[in-house]
């Protein structure tokens, strides 16, 4: 059970960390107040308590997919949030991106430590009757949050250190992996509530990397991996990382020609 | 990296994380095989044991006595039959009778058996055990061993704070001595133990505060020299014209443009000197306790004589207030402030100032009567070399534009504010200037 738990808690907390870490890291980069992280840290987790303690009704919603429909959206407000962000950053010398940037990162790790701190609570307090796998879970959240927390700790540094420019695109290289991730994983609720076709998977590498493995977990959390994933999430993943990349070059090279 | 000890603690306490937690879910890994493996160790001997002890056992009948709910056991003869059984063992023989480890299905759960070949007796006996309780039991001796490592985490966190707070003890030590120096203590630092990290840092900040020393040293030197030599030249040349002036016997015009050119000139050399010495930057002051009251009032009665040719009306008020100051700055800053106000004051005018204590410290106000100076030129006239109306001043008195920039330097040297306003009079010029708490001793 122990190690269930590590994968579970892992993947979910390494997820919502490595946003963490890169908003943290650009925001020091570019001279940008932290009191808008915490405030969104805090908040994350006040939705995520109460996402959590809602889940049944969330559920039963629209005719019983209600979780992946909330899921999707969610995934889908974080990619908007992504792509503003990435819009904003080049003309922070204009107020009113400098708001918009303070509202995407807000939206963003508020999303993103809804779902995954809503998950990670579901998963602990659904073993609370369960007295004799309780400890195991308990110690497996605490390895697979520890995990998490270290290795955005060390992302979180590595793109600190680095020249600034770099630093950025680093930074901008990681959003693009997870907004990738976002929108396979959006496609991917979206095909369980039956709202998008399932087809034959692209590829099977679960020979190779199994899904459910800690590195397939780890891989998942990093870049989105999936051993069997289908067209619809491959064209998402491909498209929303191309959509954030010339979002991202479109708006440095409007700067350039102010 | 906004703080070192942050990064530190953070870095190292992730370090040790992932490197404790991986080798933890390695141990893990390792221990649930061992345990497995004692499991199947005992299942075997159990099941030799079971031969051994039913050794009688020739139909089909069932033991009552001595199973747990977790495991179950059978003998079963050469045709399959089913020669006797726990009570909560199945009625038929599941899997297949081939000695060795196997996995069932049983009851809702899955089984780990071992089946026997009785060689003796020709028979099978077979024992089994839960899966889930196996591991259970297993998980809860590991999970023993394990707990301690994931506890460790804060201990570690906590230890390493201190550690590293201690670590950087030199570099704070170095800091605040830095920040805790008045601008004009250029003393070598000193620390008791320099670590090896830091001796450069120490000794090259040690030598460039030397340098500075002694930089200020011959800036001070030729303060003084020039100051001796300007002055000599301008001193023989007032002498001169002063001679010229009674053995012409008459003011002619160019005498009187001469003399005012004379006293403009001597008057700047004055005035630049004093914003030398003023200057915040020039580290070469000495702080001493200044009575504020006392400073005025001699000043005032040096200068009474300006005073009484204008026939202007002078008056001090307050009480006796002790500041800490540096007395030629302090005598600089409360003599332009009267002279200018001697100056800009028509005749017969009024100047009022005044020592008294304030909610922020000590208040020096100096108010006229004269013209005063419009609100929108407040800032404008600290600048240097500034002079109200510019080159056409029309004030007809000698001056440089240098008088209240070296109050601001004075107050800013003495950490003091400085408030300009209208007089009580209604047009002339309000000065106050605020020493703060902390510049005032009021022992």
């Amino acid at each position: 059970m122990l190690l269930n738990a590590v994968v579970i808690v892992l993947r979910e907390v390494l997820e919502a960390s490595l946003i963490i870490s890169v908003f943290l890291a650009l925001s020091q980069i570019l001279n940008r107040s932290l009191k808008w992280m915490l405030l969104a840290l805090v908040l994350g987790l006040i939705s995520g308590f109460i996402y959590a303690g809602t889940i049944s009704t969330v559920s039963m919603a629209f005719g019983g997919i209600g979780q992946e429909i909330v899921n999707a959206t969610i995934n889908i407000l974080i990619f908007i949030a992504l792509i503003i962000f990435v819009y904003a950053i080049p003309h922070q010398t204009n107020q009113r991106c400098r708001q918009l940037t303070v509202i995407a990162i807000m939206s963003t790790v508020i999303l993103a430590i809804m779902r995954e701190g809503s998950e990670v609570l579901l998963f602990i307090t659904g073993f609370i009757g369960v007295p004799d796998l309780l400890g195991p879970v308990l110690m497996g959240g605490a390895v697979g949050a520890g995990l998490g927390v270290s290795v955005g700790v060390f992302i979180y540094y590595f793109i600190v250190n680095l020249i600034p420019r770099y630093g950025v695109w680093v930074g901008y290289l990681l959003l693009l992996l997870v907004a990738g991730s976002l929108m396979s994983q959006a496609v991917e609720f979206l095909i369980q509530a039956d709202l998008l076709t399932s087809s034959e998977p692209v590829w099977n590498s679960s020979n190779i990397i199994d899904e459910h493995s800690v590195a397939g977990q780890l891989l998942f959390a990093l870049l989105g991996y999936e051993a069997t994933p289908q067209t619809s999430q491959v064209i998402a993943y491909i498209c929303s990382m191309t959509a954030l990349f010339c979002v991202a070059m479109f708006s440095f090279i409007k700067r350039d020609r102010n | 990296m906004k703080s070192i000890r942050l990064y530190l603690l953070l870095a190292l306490l992730a370090t040790i994380t992932l490197v404790n937690f991986v080798s933890l879910l390695h141990g893990y890994q390792s221990s649930m095989q061992k345990a497995q493996n004692l499991f199947d160790s005992r299942l075997e001997s159990t099941a030799i044991l079971i031969a051994s002890a039913n050794s009688r056992q020739v139909g089909q009948e069932t033991v009552t006595n001595q199973q747990t709910p977790y495991t179950f056991f059978q003998i079963i003869d050469d045709n399959g039959q089913l020669l006797t059984r726990s009570e909560n063992a199945p009625d038929k023989v599941l899997g297949e009778l081939e000695q060795g480890f196997h996995i069932i299905n049983f009851g809702s759960y899955r089984w780990r058996n071992y089946v026997y070949r009785d060689t003796v007796l020709q028979r099978w006996v077979i024992v089994a055990e839960r899966i889930d309780i196996r591991y259970m039991l297993a998980e809860d001796v590991v999970m023993e061993s394990l707990l301690p490592i994931v506890m460790a985490i804060p201990v570690a966190a906590l230890i390493i704070w201190f550690a590293v707070g201690i670590g950087l003890k030199p570099l704070n030590a170095f800091a605040s001595q830095l920040s805790e120096r008045r601008a004009d203590d250029l003393r070598p630092i000193e620390l008791e133990r320099v670590p090896k990290e830091l001796t450069t840092v120490v000794n090259n900040t040690n030598s460039l505060l030397l340098r500075l020393a002694e930089a200020f040293d011959r800036e001070q030197r030729f303060s003084a020299d020039a100051a001796h030599e300007l002055r000599t030249p301008v001193s023989v040349l007032k002498v001169h014209l002063h001679n010229l002036r009674t053995r012409l016997g008459k003011d002619d015009e160019d005498i009187i443009l001469l003399r005012d050119g004379v006293e403009r000139m001597g008057h700047l050399i004055e005035q630049i000197l004093a914003l030398y010495r003023t200057s915040p930057d020039q580290a070469a002051v000495k702080f001493e306790h200044v009575d504020l009251f006392k400073m005025v009032q001699e000043i005032i009665a040096r200068g009474y004589d300006a005073f009484e040719s204008k026939q202007q009306e002078i008056e001090l008020d307050g009480e006796s207030h002790i500041i800490e100051g540096n007395v030629f700055a302090l005598e600089t800053l409360i003599s332009n402030l009267l002279n200018n106000a001697n100056k800009y004051t028509p005749e017969k005018g009024q100047i009022h100032a005044v020592v008294r204590r304030h909610e922020e410290g000590v208040l020096l106000r100096v108010e006229d009567s004269g013209p005063g100076i419009p609100e929108d030129q407040y800032q404008r006239v600290f600048e240097r070399f500034y002079r109200l109306h510019g080159d056409q001043h029309n004030s007809g008195v000698v001056g440089c534009g240098l008088g209240l920039t070296i109050v601001k330097h004075i107050a800013d040297l003495h950490h003091a504010s400085i408030q300009l306003g209208t007089s009580a009079w209604g047009h002339g010029l309000r000065v106050d200037v605020i020493f703060p708490l902390r510049a005032v001793n009021y022992a």
